[in-house]
């Protein structure tokens, strides 16, 4: 029941909209723009209650409440200071370099938005099946680095410009950790395509096979995503808020959202690469691939959220000597142990 | 070994996790104050004999004991007044009232929204107009 809801929506408005005798033109940019659209409202939706989910896993790490007066159980709180920074003024300091400054947090929001395009939701429902999905993917994330770079070069302000320069050392550093246990699982698969990844894992997940893989890339996809262990782009105690400090009302909300949708995407692609992405495990099949998908997610960020709340932040040099000294060595080692591993199980096949 | 704290700082969290919160829901639930609580002052005109001892005792000079002498050429209270703004609570006044008519209440939540009605009024003498501008009498 439901595991074909969204697609069979697809195809039936598909159907209805031919029915209506439009140009076939108008009915693929119609569906098009239906699937944009449901994605963002996804996007918005899921970023917002995350920040809620973030705020009262914090409260509850802490014996605390958390947010709890807006709504029931508080949980229209995240609409609530949305809707207020929307109401404020988009305040433009003297000395920025105006266009960048700009243009910075409306990019920044475009990104998680083109990753969506390959990420297998469920059964059959890929936005768009690339063949280089995973490349894409990181080539996709890395251009965030620019952004930020952007954002903390154009304000024109020390604290911003410490927190981009930092962003790029962590970006750069943590990318090579990212890709090799990337690499570790697309050389099990043999294909970049994520949903041969995905259907190279319906008997066993990738996480038993490679856990080595699955903690480095929990670690450094961490790092990638600026969660609370490696968060120094915004280190309150030492640069105000990093690249965002000159920002303000609904510039600094979509910074933020962009922050936790990529938070979200990080958990996905967990999701896809080593929890087995869509399948059911046990071969519960009764509830429907995409719900799983879902699950598992929500699982991968409250893992996340667990370690955020648990760990205290470290300093620069100390993360960026954890991620060439200890996570690129252990991938590259990973990577050879795979290797070996495959070439071993080859010959004792054939 | 290296990173077994991290574990540790994990598995701690996580037991936190699951533990009741403590925080008090202010405005809807109140806490139960023990009963020697310092909180706002109560007076009960008949037992007080105007002696002035608390006014003597209040290091703020926070109290006015007004005093009139009846028939009997006996004193009697005539008003009592207490400037809150000065008050540190200290509890002398209650400690010096040799009748026990000076008390404490439970009464805490004392800010107003106009200055003068800072100023507590726990008695004043039927003649002149009764009732105004006290908040606890």
């Amino acid at each position: 029941m439901g595991e074909n809801l969204f697609v069979g929506m697809a195809h039936w408005l598909r159907a209805w909209l031919e029915n209506q005798r439009f140009l076939p033109l108008v009915t693929d940019v119609l569906l098009m723009l239906l699937a944009v659209v449901g994605v963002l409202a996804f996007l918005f939706l899921n970023a917002l209650f995350l920040i809620y989910y973030d705020r009262k896993f914090g409260a509850w790490v802490q014996a605390r409440l958390g947010p709890n007066r807006v709504g029931p159980r508080g949980i229209f709180q995240t609409v609530a200071d949305t809707v207020k920074l929307l109401a404020k003024e988009i305040f433009i300091p003297n000395n920025v370099d105006r266009w960048p400054y700009l243009l910075a947090p409306v990019l920044i929001f475009t990104i998680p938005v083109m990753l969506f395009m390959v990420i297998p939701f469920g059964k059959g429902m890929v936005p768009y099946d690339l063949n280089l999905g995973l490349l894409y993917f990181v080539a996709v994330t890395s251009v965030e680095t620019i952004v930020l770079w952007m954002a903390g070069w154009s304000s024109n302000n020390k604290y911003s410009l410490l927190g981009a320069m930092r962003s790029v050392a962590q970006m750069l550093s943590y990318e090579m950790p990212v890709i090799l246990a990337m690499l570790s699982v697309v050389l099990m698969v043999g294909s970049m395509k994520l949903s041969d990844i995905v259907a190279a894992q319906q008997k066993v997940w990738f996480i038993f096979l490679q856990p080595v893989g699955f903690l480095i890339y929990f670690v450094a996809v961490n790092a990638e995503i600026k969660r609370t262990p490696f968060d120094l782009v915004e280190g309150e105690s030492e640069i105000i808020s990093g690249p965002y400090t000159e920002y303000s009302g609904m510039n600094f909300a979509l910074f933020f959202l962009a922050e936790y949708t990529n938070f979200m995407l990080a958990a996905m692609m967990v999701t896809t690469l080593f929890l087995g992405g869509w399948n059911a495990p046990f071969g519960w099949t009764f509830i429907p691939s995409w719900l799983w998908f879902l699950f598992k997610m929500y699982f991968v960020i409250s893992l996340f959220m667990w370690t955020r709340w648990t760990f205290l932040r470290i300093r620069i040099d100390q993360m960026l000597s954890f991620a060439w000294k200890f996570l690129l060595p252990v991938a590259l080692v990973n990577i050879f142990v795979t290797g070996f591993g495959l070439y071993l199980y080859r010959m004792i096949r054939w | 070994m290296n990173g077994t704290g991290l574990l540790k700082g994990l598995a701690i969290t996580f037991k936190e996790l699951w533990k009741k919160p403590v925080t008090l829901q202010y405005p809807d639930q109140k806490e139960t104050l023990p009963p020697r609580f310092h909180g706002s002052f109560d007076l009960s005109p008949e037992k007080c004999i105007a002696c002035g001892l608390c006014q003597q005792a209040c290091p703020n000079k926070v109290i006015k004991v007004g005093a009139v002498k009846d028939e009997n050429n006996k004193r009697k209270l005539a008003s009592y007044e207490m400037e809150m703004k000065y008050c540190l609570f200290c509890g002398l006044c209650v400690e010096a009232c040799p009748t026990n008519a000076l008390t404490f209440t439970q009464e805490y939540e004392l800010a107003k929204y106009r200055i003068e009605d800072v100023k507590l009024t726990l008695f004043k003498q039927e003649a002149s107009s009764a009732g105004e501008g006290s908040e606890n009498a």
